[in-house]
């Protein structure tokens, strides 16, 4: 899939060059790992139970930034291209519909998935420094599977959220506002756990699963069906 | 190369393109003249298989358009009306991309061949926003060349470059010509297209004429003959009274006197104005511009409209 390639490469090369972009791709993971760290710190004094439900919020940073990451590079993804005028000569190359999606929605993903697991690994990393060792909560499986198999699907629900909405603004503002709505499917779960303040558990994030790659199948279809290249040159105005 | 048969294009209830049908061929320069709005980028964009045709049809490079649009994008190049080009990205990055999407082989040798022939290899790693204007439109031709397209659709080429510039960029579109492409140039540059292309199809929504320059010129005006008289008078025109002149003006010092055949017609009619006791200082063929072919076809296409 070299075009899948080119285009990836290209977002990231024009991301990194846009300072809103490198402010939440560069500075949320490290915001998020040094508040998730504080917690943990500040729970190491309170009971069993207390320091459960703090870690469990922590832990919750880790699942939402593979989310939050890539919003601002995909709002740009559609609405960037129609501000430079560069959509025509890029529809006007061999690439197909699918790859130039495919290339488009795995941009923003991608790196937000990388930074968010490289974030948790610095977490792990601090958590075991204060508290002696990884408290065994954290590397149970609900969790893992939430963050290394739920979360990839959540970020790639907002991505086609935002590529959708991206595709219909006229400027890359109103594009990433209107995008953070892709965000909401993140947070019920964050309402539930912290609501219950209960550790995860398997039923909930298999339930959430079924939710989010239903919602995902939905979304791909409704923003496949809009990314077509003659609707793109006609009517995104 | 590129066969079009009743071309239209309707957005809506507005139709942009109709019943368009000309040919581009191999070794050809072909110039898509007509005012704004006229179709032009419309026609291009349908040659490049960005949008497809309400009816008709049309072929490029042997494959009808919904054919096989894939392939025809791959061997068309494009420059667009916009140069389209990152500005964030460096003038480099931005033909490595492009390599890329279009599969080039030996994409690094291409892309510095480019840049060296179009001046832009010392700012290769500048970011494109930092360009000037002609830089950016000599980067987009860049773009446009790279995959060595057989076909090209140009949509002003030479627009907002310094004359040096220009006319670099026209001889090296005479150039490939040369190498056997067929080239459709989109442009309001009249003296540009008379210099450069074989062939004018001159476009308002429909087709108003097609053909060379000469046979448009001719078809119009047919072939004038310019008298320098030393004693201009109007009744010079009313006696003419000889077949050989078609029709005859009177502006300021010189007749135009409209001719069938130079060779045959030219001694009768000095020979008559010797007789109407005109005093000739010369007698020379009439320059005809395409220029003047175009106000003419547009007048006429907006008298009908």
């Amino acid at each position: 899939m070299p075009r899948v390639k080119a285009i990836l490469l290209k977002e990231w090369a024009e991301a990194i060059r846009i300072k809103m972009v490198l402010f939440s791709v560069a500075f949320l993971p490290l915001f998020m790992t040094g508040f998730a760290t504080y917690l943990v710190w500040q729970g190491k004094a309170l009971p069993e139970e207390a320091r459960a439900a703090l870690l469990n919020t922590s832990l919750m940073y880790f699942f939402i930034l593979p989310v939050v990451i890539p919003l601002s590079i995909a709002a740009y993804s559609i609405v960037g291209e129609k501000e430079q005028g560069t959509l025509e000569p890029l529809l006007a190359t061999p690439i197909r519909d699918w790859e130039l999606f495919l290339g488009k929605a795995l941009g923003p993903v991608v790196p937000g998935l990388i930074l968010s697991w490289g974030a948790f690994g610095l977490f792990l990393l601090a958590a075991k420094v204060i508290l002696g060792a990884i408290p065994k909560g954290v590397l149970s499986l609900p969790w893992l599977l939430s963050i290394f198999a739920l979360a990839p699907f959540l970020a790639l629900f907002a991505v086609f959220v935002t590529m959708i909405v991206s595709s219909r603004t006229t400027d890359v503002r109103a594009a990433y506002q209107f995008s953070s709505l892709a965000v909401l499917p993140a947070l019920i779960p964050l309402l539930v756990y912290i609501g219950r303040l209960t550790a995860v558990n398997l039923t909930f994030v298999g339930i959430e699963a079924g939710i989010v790659v239903s919602l995902n199948v939905a979304t791909l279809y409704i923003a496949v069906k809009l990314f077509r290249r003659e609707e793109i040159l006609t009517r995104w105005k | 190369m590129i066969r079009t048969e009743g071309l239209t294009r309707r957005f809506g209830g507005v139709v942009a393109v109709e019943d368009l049908s000309f040919e581009v061929r191999t070794g050809e320069i072909v110039a898509l003249l007509g005012p704004n709005g006229a179709g032009k980028t419309t026609t291009v964009r349908m040659l490049s298989c960005l949008i497809a045709p309400t009816s008709g049809r049309a072929w490029v490079n042997g494959r009808e358009l919904h054919e096989d649009p894939s392939y025809i994008r791959a061997t068309v190049g494009v420059l667009t009306e916009t140069p389209g080009l990152y500005r964030r990205l460096s003038a480099w990055h931005n033909l490595r991309f492009f390599a890329d999407l279009y599969g080039v082989r030996g994409a690094e040798e291409k892309i510095e061949e480019y840049l060296r022939f179009f001046g832009l290899w010392e700012r290769r790693n500048d970011p494109v926003a930092t360009y000037s204007k002609g830089m950016r439109q000599k980067l987009a031709l860049a773009r446009a060349l790279l995959h060595e397209p057989k076909v090209l659709l140009l949509d002003e080429p030479t627009a907002g470059l310094d004359p040096e510039s220009a006319r670099s960029v026209r001889e090296f579109i005479s150039e490939l010509k040369g190498e056997g492409r067929a080239i459709l140039l989109c442009t309001h540059n009249l003296p540009e297209a008379e210099r450069l292309c074989d062939r004018i199809v001159l476009l308002r929504t429909r087709l108003i004429a097609q053909g060379t320059p000469e046979e448009l010129k001719r078809r119009l005006f047919g072939t004038r003959v310019v008298v320098e008289l030393a004693n201009p008078s109007p009744e010079l025109v009313s006696s003419l009274g000889i077949p050989e002149a078609r029709s005859a003006e009177l502006v300021g010092e010189k007749l135009y006197v409209e001719v069938t055949d130079p060779r045959r017609d030219n001694p009768v009619l000095v020979r008559r104005l010797v007789e109407l006791g005109a005093e000739i200082i010369a007698v020379r063929e009439a320059e005809t511009t395409l220029e003047d072919v175009y106000h003419e076809l547009m007048g006429g296409a907006d008298a009908q409209g």
